[in-house]
C-alpha cells in the first residue's frame, strides 16, 4: 500500500512540477506534446496520473504527520483542473465549456468531500472556524474575507460587464447533407450509385479488394507497402492513377491541405475554416468516395448554408480539373491516408 | 531571357565551384589556430547502414518524391509551381547548417541531437517560408532518420558525405558559446555593425529584405530574396522557436549555402556576432510591450484574433501615424494566402501578413494598413483595363513546365502593376442573420453584395461594389467624394497607407452598396493585397480570412454602478450570514 502510494507521489509531484515548468517557460513547453488525433486520451491519461499523483501525495503527508486538510484538498482539486483544461489542453476550448467542465467537476468535488458525515464535518470545519473566529488568526482571516470578496465579486462583475470584443463564435457543420446527384462538366452523377473510375485491379477492371490492399500502411508515417509503390513504372491500373492523382494533388491541393494532407498547406494558416486534414478519422475516413467527388467538384461555393459557403476558399474544382483528375485525386487521398472510403453496404 | 538566366545560373555555378575549391584547399593547409572564432574541427559521420537506406527510400517514396522528385534533383510534380523550389539535393548545397560555409551540413543516421544534426532537424522542424512542413509527429524519429539516410547517399550525387579526401567539417559550438545578453549597447552595436557589415545593402535600411531585391540569385540561377527581419518566425532556419536569438547567430556564423548569403565567421568576432544577432532578433514583430508575439504551434505563425477594434478618438481622426491615438490603438496581425480559388490562381503571395489598426469619430472609420513589400510597384502608363474589370487577361501559372518556365524562373520578371490594397466590407449585413455573410471573394449576388474600398499605389483611391468572383466590380455614385487617403507612402520596404471613408446612414449614403458600420457590432470584414512586382492584378493577389471591424463603444455608467452594487449586496450577505452563525452559537434562532 505504501510503495503504491508513494508510487503515485512521485507522479504526482514529477507531473506537476513538468506541467508549471511548462506552462511557465521554464522548460521548453514542448517537452510533452499533444500528439495529434490522441489528444482526447491523453488527457484523460494525463488527469488519471495527476489524480493517482495527488491521493499518493496526500497519504504521504498523512503518514508523514502533516495532513493536509480535505477543505483546501477539495479546493484545490478543483481550481487544478480548472487551471489544466485553461493552459494545458491545445488547441483551446472555449470559455462556454470549459465552464461546463469546471461545474460538472465542481459537482463531483462536493460529492467526494460530502460522501460520509464524517467527511462533510472536516470539510465544512475550516468555514466554520473562520465565521466563528475564536482564534486571532480567524479574525484576522475573517476580516480579511470580509473586505476582499466584496472587492473580487465586483470586480469581477465590472469585467463580465465592460463591452468586450471577443471573437463571436460561429459554428459551422463540416460534412452537410449531400445532394442526391451532381452535374459535373455537363454530365450528371448519382451520389448512390457512381463510382471511382480508376479503383481498379491490373486487368482495370473495378476492384476494391485489390485496391484497399494495396494502401498505404496504417500506423505511424503511414508508408507505402513495400511491393506497392506507385512510382514504380511497370505499374497498371490502380497504382499507376494513384500516382497521376498525387501528382495532380501536388500541383494543385497542397497548398492548403499539406503535404503530409494534414490540412497544414503553405496558405492554411490564412484560412478560417482552416483546410480539412484528411488524415483525421473524421473526415474522408468517414464518408463514400461520391460524397467526395461533389465536395470537390462544387467546392466552397457549393456549399449549403449551414456549410459556410461565403466564407470557403475550397475552390468547385470544375472549374481547374476535367473529371477525370478529381477522380484520380481522391484515388489518391484514400491511397496517402491509408484509409478506405465508406461504402453503402 | 531563360538564355541569360542559364548562363547566369552557369557563372553561379562556376563560382561556386571556385569557392568550394578555395576553401577546401585552405582548409587543408591552415593550422586548427586559424579556425574562425567558435568553431571547432568535427570528423565526418560514418555511412549509414544498408537497412537504413533501404528503408528510407520507402519514406521517400511516400513523402517526398512528389516535390522533390525521382532523382532528388527538386523537380517533383509539385515543383514548377512552388517558390521557392523544393531543394535539388544533388549538389549537396544545404542551406540551414552548423558547419563553415561551403561544407556539408551535418548528418549522422545514429545521432538525431538537436545542434549536432542539421539535416534531420531541417525534417523535424521545416523550413518555414517555404512548402517544406515540419515531419516531427508524422514521421517518427527513426523513420526521418532513415529518409535522410537515402537522400545523403543515394540522392546527393556531386559530393559524397563520407568522403575524407574532399569534405571536412568546421563546427560550430554553439552550445558551448555563452550567449550575449541583448542588452541596449549591444543592439545599439549591432545596429551600426549591420551597416559596417553591409547587411543593409540586401537586407535594406530597415531590415524588410527590400535591399537589392531583385538583382540576388541563388546556385540554381533562380531568383532569390533576403529575409525580412521583421518577420522572425518565416526564417527558414527558425526550428519552431522564431525568437531564439541562436538561430541568427547560427546563419550568421555559417551563411546560407547556395545562396548570396555569406559567413561572417571570419571578419567578425563571436562578440560582434551576438550583437549583430540581438539586434536582429529585436526587429523581430512584438506586442506594445515588448514581448514576443504568441506563436500559434498548428502553424507556426504568430496567433490569430479575428476581431479588429477601433477606438473612438473625439474629432478628426489624426493622419499622423506618430499620434498617441494611433500608438494606443491594438495593432492585429492579419495572414495572407494567396487567392487559390478561381482562376487566376496565385500559387506564390509575396504579402502573407498585414497590420491593421483603426480609429473612429462620430463621422467616419479609418484604417491604418501596413504591409512590408520589398517592392514599390507603379505601372508604367495606363493599365490595358478598367479600374472596374475584375475578369482581365491575366494568365495562370501552368501546373508542368519544367525549370525554366516555373514560377521560381518568373519571379522579377513580370509586368509590373500597381500595389494595392482593398478592404471588403458587408452591405446590408444586419439584414443577414448571423453567421451568414456575402461570399469572401467580392459578394455573393446582387442580393448580397460587397462594398470594396480599394487603393492602389498610383495614389487613386476608388469605391466599388461588388456581386460576385466572376462580374466586373460596379462604381459607387459620388462615395469617392466622401473618402479621404490620409496616407499612402512606401519606405524601406513597408507600405503604410490610411483609408477613411464614413460611418454611412441612411440620409447621405445609399443603403444597398454602402457599409453602415454600427457601434458594438460585429462587421465582416475581409482585405486583400496586390504586390505589383509579382504581376499581381484582377484575380491574382493575396487574401484573408473574414475579420471583423468592432466599433468600441465607450464605457457606459452602468457598468460602474452595478458592480458597486452588488459588492454592498455582498457585504450585507456577510453581515446577514455572522449574524445567523453568532446567534446559532449562543442558541437563538431568530
Amino acid at each position: 500500500m505504501k510503495a503504491l502510494m508513494s508510487l503515485g507521489a512521485l507522479i504526482g509531484v514529477a507531473g506537476l512540477l513538468l506541467l508549471g515548468g511548462m506552462i511557465f517557460d521554464v522548460i521548453p513547453s514542448t517537452t510533452v506534446r499533444l500528439v495529434e488525433g490522441y489528444m482526447p486520451m491523453q488527457m484523460l491519461f494525463e488527469l488519471t496520473c495527476f489524480v493517482a499523483g495527488f491521493a499518493g501525495l496526500s497519504y504521504m503527508m498523512s503518514v508523514m504527520g502533516m495532513p493536509f486538510p480535505r477543505f483546501w484538498q477539495g479546493i484545490g482539486f478543483w481550481a487544478f483542473i480548472l487551471l489544466y483544461l485553461k493552459y494545458r489542453v491545445y488547441p483551446p476550448i472555449p470559455f462556454s465549456v470549459r465552464a461546463m467542465y469546471g461545474t460538472v467537476s465542481l459537482v463531483a468535488v462536493f460529492m467526494w468531500v460530502s460522501a460520509s458525515e464524517e467527511d462533510w464535518k472536516k470539510f465544512k470545519q475550516p468555514i466554520m472556524n473562520v465565521l466563528d473566529a475564536q482564534t486571532g488568526l480567524n479574525r484576522l482571516l475573517r476580516y480579511a474575507y470580509l473586505v476582499i470578496l466584496p472587492i473580487l465579486i465586483g470586480g469581477f462583475s465590472y469585467n463580465a460587464m465592460v463591452p468586450k470584443s471577443e471573437e463571436p463564435i460561429e459554428l459551422r457543420t463540416v460534412h452537410p447533407a449531400p445532394p442526391a446527384s451532381t452535374k459535373v462538366h455537363g454530365k450528371t452523377y448519382t451520389l448512390q450509385t457512381s463510382q471511382n473510375p480508376y479503383r481498379v485491379n491490373q486487368e482495370g477492371k473495378y476492384d476494391q479488394e485489390y485496391t484497399n490492399a494495396n494502401i498505404v500502411e496504417q500506423g505511424m508515417g503511414r508508408l507505402m507497402k513495400p511491393n506497392a509503390n506507385p512510382w514504380d513504372d511497370k505499374n497498371q491500373g490502380y497504382l499507376k492513377y494513384v500516382r497521376e492523382g498525387g501528382e495532380i494533388f501536388f500541383q494543385n491541393c497542397h497548398f492548403c491541405h499539406g503535404d503530409n494532407l494534414n490540412g497544414r498547406g503553405l496558405h492554411a494558416f490564412a484560412f478560417n475554416p482552416i483546410p480539412a486534414n484528411f488524415t483525421d478519422p473524421g473526415t474522408i475516413a468517414q464518408l463514400q468516395e461520391t460524397f467526395i467527388f461533389w465536395r470537390v467538384s462544387k467546392g466552397g461555393i457549393g456549399l449549403p448554408n449551414e456549410g459556410f459557403p461565403w466564407a470557403s476558399v475550397m475552390p468547385p474544382w470544375e472549374q481547374h480539373l476535367t473529371v477525370d483528375e478529381i477522380w484520380k485525386v481522391i484515388l489518391f487521398e484514400y491511397w496517402h491516408t491509408g484509409y478506405y472510403p465508406r461504402t453503402w453496404d | 531571357m531563360m538564355d541569360s538566366i542559364t548562363r547566369k545560373a552557369g557563372i553561379a555555378a562556376v563560382a561556386a565551384f571556385g569557392v568550394v575549391l578555395v576553401s577546401g584547399a585552405s582548409y587543408s593547409t591552415v593550422s586548427a589556430q586559424a579556425l574562425p572564432e567558435g568553431f571547432k574541427k568535427g570528423d565526418l559521420a560514418p555511412e549509414p547502414s544498408a537497412e537504413m537506406i533501404e528503408a528510407g527510400k520507402r519514406v521517400y517514396f511516400t513523402k517526398c518524391v512528389w516535390c522533390h522528385g525521382v532523382d532528388g534533383a527538386g523537380d517533383g510534380p509539385g515543383a514548377d509551381r512552388l517558390w521557392p523550389r523544393p531543394r535539388n539535393f544533388n549538389q549537396g548545397t544545404f542551406k540551414i547548417r552548423h558547419t563553415a560555409s561551403g561544407e556539408l551540413p551535418l548528418f549522422d543516421a545514429k545521432k538525431p541531437i538537436p545542434g549536432q544534426n542539421d539535416l534531420f532537424e531541417t525534417v523535424t522542424h521545416g523550413l518555414p517560408g517555404s512548402a517544406m512542413p515540419p515531419w516531427e509527429g508524422i514521421l517518427t524519429e527513426e523513420q526521418r532518420l532513415q529518409v535522410l539516410s537515402f537522400v545523403t547517399t543515394q540522392l546527393v550525387k556531386d559530393r559524397k558525405f563520407t568522403d575524407k579526401q574532399s569534405e571536412t567539417q568546421t563546427i560550430l559550438e554553439l552550445a558551448a558559446i555563452k550567449a550575449k545578453p541583448a542588452t541596449d549597447e549591444s543592439k545599439k552595436r549591432g545596429s551600426e555593425l549591420v551597416v559596417e557589415k553591409k547587411c543593409v545593402e540586401c537586407h535594406g535600411m530597415e531590415g524588410r529584405g527590400d535591399g537589392n531585391a531583385f538583382n540576388l540569385k541563388d546556385d540554381w540561377g533562380f531568383s532569390i530574396q533576403p529575409a525580412d527581419w521583421h518577420k522572425c518566425w518565416n526564417f527558414r532556419g527558425s526550428r519552431q522557436d522564431p525568437y531564439n536569438v541562436g538561430n541568427i547567430f547560427r546563419t550568421f556564423s555559417t551563411g546560407v549555402n547556395g545562396t548570396p548569403m555569406p559567413s561572417f565567421a571570419d571578419n567578425t568576432t563571436v562578440d560582434e556576432r551576438w550583437d549583430i544577432a540581438n539586434f536582429v532578433n529585436s526587429l523581430c514583430e512584438r506586442d506594445t510591450l515588448g514581448n514576443p508575439l504568441p506563436i500559434d504551434p498548428l502553424t507556426d505563425k504568430p496567433k490569430i484574433n479575428f476581431v479588429v477594434p477601433s477606438d473612438l478618438v473625439e474629432g478628426e481622426i489624426p493622419a499622423d501615424i506618430e499620434h498617441e491615438a494611433w500608438k494606443k490603438a491594438p495593432k492585429r496581425y492579419v495572414a495572407m494566402g494567396g487567392q487559390i480559388t478561381h482562376k487566376p490562381r496565385n500559387f506564390v503571395n509575396r504579402i502573407d501578413d498585414i497590420w491593421v489598426r483603426s480609429l473612429y469619430n462620430d463621422k467616419s472609420i479609418a484604417y491604418l494598413l501596413e504591409w512590408d513589400d520589398r517592392t514599390k510597384s507603379v505601372a508604367e502608363g495606363k493599365l490595358p483595363w478598367a479600374p472596374t474589370q475584375v475578369n482581365i487577361d491575366i494568365k495562370e501559372q501552368d501546373p508542368k513546365t519544367g525549370e525554366s518556365e516555373s514560377i521560381a524562373a518568373h519571379q522579377n520578371n513580370y509586368t509590373v502593376y500597381n500595389d494595392a490594397i482593398a478592404i471588403e466590407t458587408a452591405v446590408k449585413w444586419k439584414e443577414l442573420p448571423a453567421p451568414i455573410k456575402p461570399r469572401y471573394l467580392f459578394g455573393t449576388n446582387d442580393q448580397f453584395p460587397v462594398d470594396i474600398v480599394k487603393w492602389e499605389a498610383d495614389g487613386s483611391l476608388r469605391a466599388f461594389k461588388g456581386t460576385g468572383w466572376d462580374k466586373d466590380f460596379e462604381e459607387r455614385d459620388n462615395y469617392e467624394e466622401s473618402m479621404k487617403l490620409l496616407k499612402g507612402e512606401w519606405k524601406d520596404g513597408r507600405w503604410y497607407v490610411m483609408i477613411q471613408r464614413p460611418l454611412g446612414n441612411k440620409k447621405d449614403q445609399d443603403y444597398d452598396e454602402d457599409t453602415f458600420f454600427e457601434m458594438g457590432q460585429y462587421i465582416p470584414t475581409v482585405f486583400f493585397a496586390w504586390d505589383g512586382h509579382n504581376g499581381d492584378a484582377g484575380r491574382k493577389m493575396a487574401v484573408s480570412a473574414f475579420f471583423y471591424t468592432f466599433m468600441n463603444p465607450p464605457i457606459p455608467r452602468e457598468t460602474y454602478i452595478y458592480p458597486a452594487v452588488i459588492a454592498v449586496g455582498v457585504v450585507l450577505l456577510e453581515g446577514w450570514v455572522l449574524t445567523r452563525r453568532a446567534n446559532k452559537k449562543k442558541g437563538k434562532t431568530l
